[in-house]
Parts: C-alpha cells; structure tokens; sequence
C-alpha cells in the first residue's frame, strides 16, 4: 500500500467513524464534538485533493464557527442525554431503512459515475492548475459574480433573521 | 514528509523539536513574566531558587508534577481531561507553520555505502501554501479546549468563563481576519515565505508606474509602512485571541473566580498555560512574518549576506548553514520583542468590562478593520 | 503532498496526543490520587456556600447572537481572501474596475449588516 493510500483510507475511516459516532452517540454534545471531528477530517480529505483553500475555508467557517455554535448552543440548554441512539418502531424502522438504502445506492452510483468515464480522466487536469486560489477566485468573481452579490444579500438576510427572531416577545432579552 | 528514509526522519525530528521548542519557551516567558511584572512594579520577582532566580521554572515544574491528581466529582472526567491535551494542539500545529529562517542546504554525501541528498530543509515545521489560513483554520480550533474545559468541569463559574471566552475569541476572529485581508491584497499570496521574500531590501513605493525607493538604503520594505493600521488591528486581536490581559475577561477573578480553568489545578492547569504562552507566540510569529520582514535583517538581503560569509572562506553549504543561523536569531530578536510588548502590556493596562471589550471588537475594530482594506484596494487600485 | 504537508500534521497532532496524555498519566503516577477525600474537597468551587448546579444558571441569549453574527461575518470575510489575492491580477489583466465594483458592492451589503446589527442593539451587553 502506497502512503496516499494509506493517508486515503485513515482519514475515509476517521471521517465515517466520527460521522457514526454523531448518530449514534447519546449525549448531544459528544455527537456535536464527533461533528467538529468529522469537519476536521472532511477538511484533511480536501488536502489529498489538493483542494487547499477550500481545506481552509473548512476549518475556519465549518469546524470553526459552525461547530463551535453548535456547541455552544448545546451548553447554553444543556439537554438531556438520549435513552437510546436509535428509537424503535416498525414505522420509523421503515423510514430509516427507506433513507439507509437509498443513500447507499446514491453513493453506489456516484462512485460508479465517478470512477468511469469523463469525470476520472479530467481529475489529473483539474490537479494540474499551479495556483487553485487564484484560480477561485478569478471563476467567482467572472462566471459566478452573481451569485456571490446574492450570497452577500442572503448572509444580510439571516442576520436581520437571526436579531428579530432574538428580540421576539418571552425572550430573556425582550423589548424594554 | 520527504522522500526518502533520510528526509522524512529529519522531517519527523524537526516537528518534535519545533514542538518541545514551543514548550521549553513556555517556563522562561514565564520567569520572564515574573521578573518582568516585578521589575515594573518595583518588586523582586523569584529571586531565591538559582541565579536570577532562574532555576526557579525547575521548581516550578517539579511543583506542578507533584501536585495531586484531581477532579470534582460532577467534572465529566473524558472531557476534564482530554482537554488540557487538545490545549496543546492548535497552539503547536499553527506554530509550526511559522518560517523561522532560510532554508537549510544540505548537500549529497555518502552514508551507509549509498548517496543522499541532495536535500533542502526548511527552517520551520511544514511550508504550507495557504499558510494564513491553515493558521486561522487551526487557531480556531481553539474554542473547543475553552468549551470542552468549561463543560466538563460541571461547574457554573467554569462553563460562564468558557462561553464568555469563547464569545471574545470568535469575536476578535473577525477583526483578525479582516485586518489580513489587507495584507493579503498586499503581498498577493497565502504563503508566508513569499511574503518574507516580498519584503526583503530597501523601502520602495511602486506607483504609477515609476518606482520610488527610500532615499536610506537601510530602511527596509516591511509591511508595516504600508499596513500600519493592519498591523495595530491584528496585533490587538491576536492579544485578545490569546486571551491576555488587558483581553483576559474569560478569567476576571472578582467575577468568575478564574474562567474555565477554575477547577483544574496542577499539571493540567500547566498545559493550559502552555496552550495560552503558544498563542501569544503565534501572534508574535506573524506579526514579524506579516509586518516587520520575517527573518530578513534590515539593510541586507539574504543573498548579500551568504557572499560575505563566503568572502570569510566557508564552503557554500557551511556559509548557508551560518546563513541560516544568522537569519534564525534575526528572527528571534524580533519574535522575543513582541514577546516582551505582550507581557509589558500585561502589566501597564487595566482590564476592560466585558460590554467594553464585545464592544470594542464589533464597533471599533470591525468598521477600522473594513475600512483599512478598502483604503488597501482603492490605493492599489488607483496607483498600477 | 507538495503544498499541504498532510503527513506532517497528521504525525504532529498525534504526537502531541500522545505526549499531553503520557504527561497527565506521569502527573498523575507522582502526583497520586487520594481515595478518601471529604465531600466538600470533591465538589466544585463555590465562595463557602453550598455550591449551585449549572443546569440551575441561566445564560443570556446573547452568547447565541453573538456566536450566529460572527458565522454570518464570518463567511462574508472568508469571501474576501480570494478576491484578495487575485486583486493584483485582476488589475493587470484590465479587469480592475468591474472587480473593485462587485467588491465594492459585497462590502457595502457587509457594511449595511454590520450597521444593522449595531443599530439593533443586537451586539449590546449589559
């Protein structure tokens, strides 16, 4: 086994661990730390795909600021621990089944689709690009320049969102 | 890590070394804070234990590792103790990433009847591209040792410490990664060798075309003449990212007996420390690396300096080995600086209140922050 | 492994975990634990009155906005890295005047936020 490999599968094994873990972890703010984790882990996988902004934008906003609210929400209300990680019911038992398969079989088919054809020749090109940064930025700020004025408007939005929601009545901080 | 057996052991070594670096830095900054906040307030400080009262670290060590192991009992011991280890480990892997000197050439020679080499060592313990945001990335990781320390203490004191620490550390996140924008639009690049070499030789103004250079030819291109406001953002962030005085609401005594870390005690309460002194290294780590030219010495650049040393009549690679050295304690000089402002002002400046510090974070340096990097574009801009 | 010394980081962070870890367990094997300690020595610290649970604290909401606005920030600041070090080629490729203009854009709906959320008295603590 070559190091990439290696490094591949430890950190595809680390990564799924700690995404089981956050389902099947009964106190919230392990599975909220195994969800930091994961971020991290998902963060390392970007690296070998020598995606290294991205690697970064992963860790500061995901695992950084998201998690970290998380987190800390959880200790804010500090809930109750689970009975037990999975509830129990024929129904539900259903649905989860339902939900399990049809993940498989998305994932089945990406992998299928990505290791044929098109999208695994044009990997090594992609790989190729001497500054991806740079690269990021010249396709965010040409092709998708719209979209990046919208994401400022939406983030504007949840702000707004996110203050009012706060300041409603019953609220510990309530209008005076 | 390398590329052979030789290069990935030196590789290995030279992280472990950068890390007990970290660490061994850790008891003299604080003799040095002891006898510096004596000095200031005309007191002793330790002086009994050794010289200088030097030896007092090793005192202080051997107090730490002797004391008892304990935790209360509503603690939630997994996370009690596991987070003084993650202390350790943002600190040290933003650390490493922090260049210290020139590369280090060693030229192929012959070991164990095979030629290696031959091979460059970086002065530091990985290069990394995106080097600012793997730092920022891994510095935010932070939060969590705060959270996970003031949670599983079970404490209320410890876990109102945690939340108000980790509410100023995202907060001054932002002013910190906002006064970098302007030196990113700066120097252009992510990679903070690039940016050390970007400052290198005498102070120049490129505009309109012409370039302007300084008239004193040992006045060198640093970034502080072009980011003087960046530089006074980022550097009073980063106290406030590490948590210090004039920042260290996270543990106001009369409010909340001592933060996070009100129930931990021994070498646990150490490793924290340990996780504190690192960010302030970091900090001082990039602001020489951002603002006053990294390693370079003013008024010489590393490639004049490497023809002198031959001119002494060392062969190349030991001329580039004193190089490096040279350039290694040039850095140093201007890292232990900083260093010694962190513990000046420790001791010069109250503490704020807490609705002064969240304040002063969101309304006065977030605006001075944006303000700083659209006056960095429109300059830019309007001069090439 | 060019650019992001994945390896290395790996190897570091696994070595300071083993490292912090060997260090509690050498505190704690010098140090020792007593077994028979009072009640009072194993409760958390209060100032000499019976000590309070934190599921009995309330927190204000406020640690919730602050932490929210800062993600929301945040993003937008993360926005602005890679326009910042394309900046300089934009400008040299004559693209500078559109690029400052959607930047300027971004930054002023950054702005009006940030107003926003000060006028709101969103970011006051008391």
């Amino acid at each position: 086994m070559t190091a990439d490999a290696f490094l591949f599968w430890f950190l595809a094994l680390s990564t799924v661990a700690g995404g089981v873990m956050v389902v099947s972890l009964t106190n919230p703010i392990y599975a909220a730390l195994s969800l930091a984790f994961t971020m991290v882990s998902v963060a390392a996988v970007f690296v070998t795909l020598e995606a290294f902004f991205v690697a970064g934008v992963q860790l500061i906003v995901y695992a950084g600021a998201v998690m970290v609210l998380f987190v800390m929400v959880l200790m804010l209300f500090d809930l109750k621990h689970e009975v037990e990680s999975f509830a129990r019911g024929k129904v539900t038992g259903a649905i989860k089944l339902l939900a399990a398969g049809l993940l498989a079989g998305l994932l089945i088919g990406a992998i299928l689709y990505s290791s044929s054809g098109e999208l695994g020749s044009s990997a090594p090109q992609a790989a190729a690009q001497i500054d991806s940064t740079k690269t990021l930025g010249y396709r965010l700020f040409t092709q998708h320049i719209f979209a990046f004025e919208a994401l400022g408007v939406l983030l504007l939005v949840i702000a707004v969102g996110v203050v009012a929601l706060s300041r409603s009545k019953g609220g510990t901080h309530g209008k005076h | 890590m390398g590329n052979d057996v030789f290069e990935i052991t030196v590789n290995a070594v030279k992280l472990i070394v950068v890390f007990l670096l970290m660490v061994q830095a850790v008891p003299i900054l604080v003799w040095l804070e002891r006898r510096g906040s004596a000095f200031i307030q005309n007191r002793f400080g330790p002086n009994r234990v050794g010289p200088l009262g030097l030896l007092q670290l090793l005192a202080d060590a051997v107090k730490f590792i002797t004391k008892e192991d304990f935790a209360p009992d509503k603690a939630i011991r997994k996370l009690f103790y596991a987070a003084p280890v993650f202390a350790l480990i943002p600190a040290t892997l933003a650390y490493a990433a922090i260049p210290m000197s020139l590369p280090f050439m060693v030229p192929a020679f012959e070991m164990l009847g095979s030629t290696w080499g031959p091979y460059t060592f970086r002065v530091q313990g990985y290069e990394i591209g995106v080097g600012i945001v793997f730092i920022l990335g891994v510095s935010s990781l932070a939060a969590y040792t705060i959270l996970m320390a003031g949670w599983g203490s079970g404490s209320k004191f410890s876990l109102l410490g945690a939340l108000r620490a980790a509410a100023q550390v995202i907060s001054y996140e932002l002013a910190l990664g906002l006064s970098i924008v302007g030196v990113i639009l700066l120097y252009g690049t992510f990679n903070l060798t690039e940016m050390i070499q970007a400052q290198q030789g005498p102070l120049q103004f490129t505009a309109f075309g012409h370039t302007i250079t300084s008239a004193v030819s040992w006045i060198p291109n640093w970034g502080i003449f072009y980011q003087p406001i960046g530089f006074l953002l980022f550097f009073a962030a980063a106290f406030a990212e590490s948590n210090r005085l004039p920042f260290d609401l996270a543990e106001g005594e009369a409010e909340l007996v001592a933060g996070f870390h009100t129930e931990y005690g021994g070498f646990k309460m150490l490793m924290f420390f340990i996780g504190e002194y690192g960010h302030m290294m970091i900090a001082s780590g990039l602001a020489t690396t951002f603002f006053f030219g990294g390693y370079g010495i003013p008024g010489i650049t590393p490639d004049e300096l490497q023809q002198i040393i031959l001119g002494w009549g060392f062969s190349e690679a030991g001329a580039g080995g004193l190089n490096s050295l040279i350039h290694f304690l040039s850095y140093n000089v201007k890292f232990a600086i900083f260093l010694w402002i962190f513990i000046q002002v420790r001791w010069t400046l109250p503490r704020f209140r807490y609705d002064q510090l969240m304040d002063l974070g969101w309304k006065t340096m977030l605006p001075w922050a944006l303000a700083n990097t659209i006056a960095t574009a429109v300059i830019i801009y309007a001069v090439s | 492994m060019s650019e992001m010394p994945l390896g290395g980081i790996i190897f570091l962070t696994i070595f300071i975990a083993i490292f912090g870890t060997a260090l509690i367990f050498l505190a704690r094997a010098i140090g020792g634990q007593r077994k028979n300690n009072s009640a009072v020595k194993r409760d958390i610290y209060e100032c000499g009155i019976p000590g309070q649970d934190k599921k009995e604290s309330k927190v204000s909401v406020k640690f919730y906005l602050t932490a929210i606005l800062f993600i929301l920030f945040d993003i937008e600041i993360i926005f602005m890295y890679p326009w910042a070090i394309s900046f300089r080629d934009f400008i040299a490729n004559g693209m500078g005047t559109p690029i400052m203009i959607s930047m300027g854009v971004f930054i002023a709906i950054f702005i009006y936020g940030l107003w926003w959320g000060v006028k709101s008295r969103a970011l006051e603590w008391d």
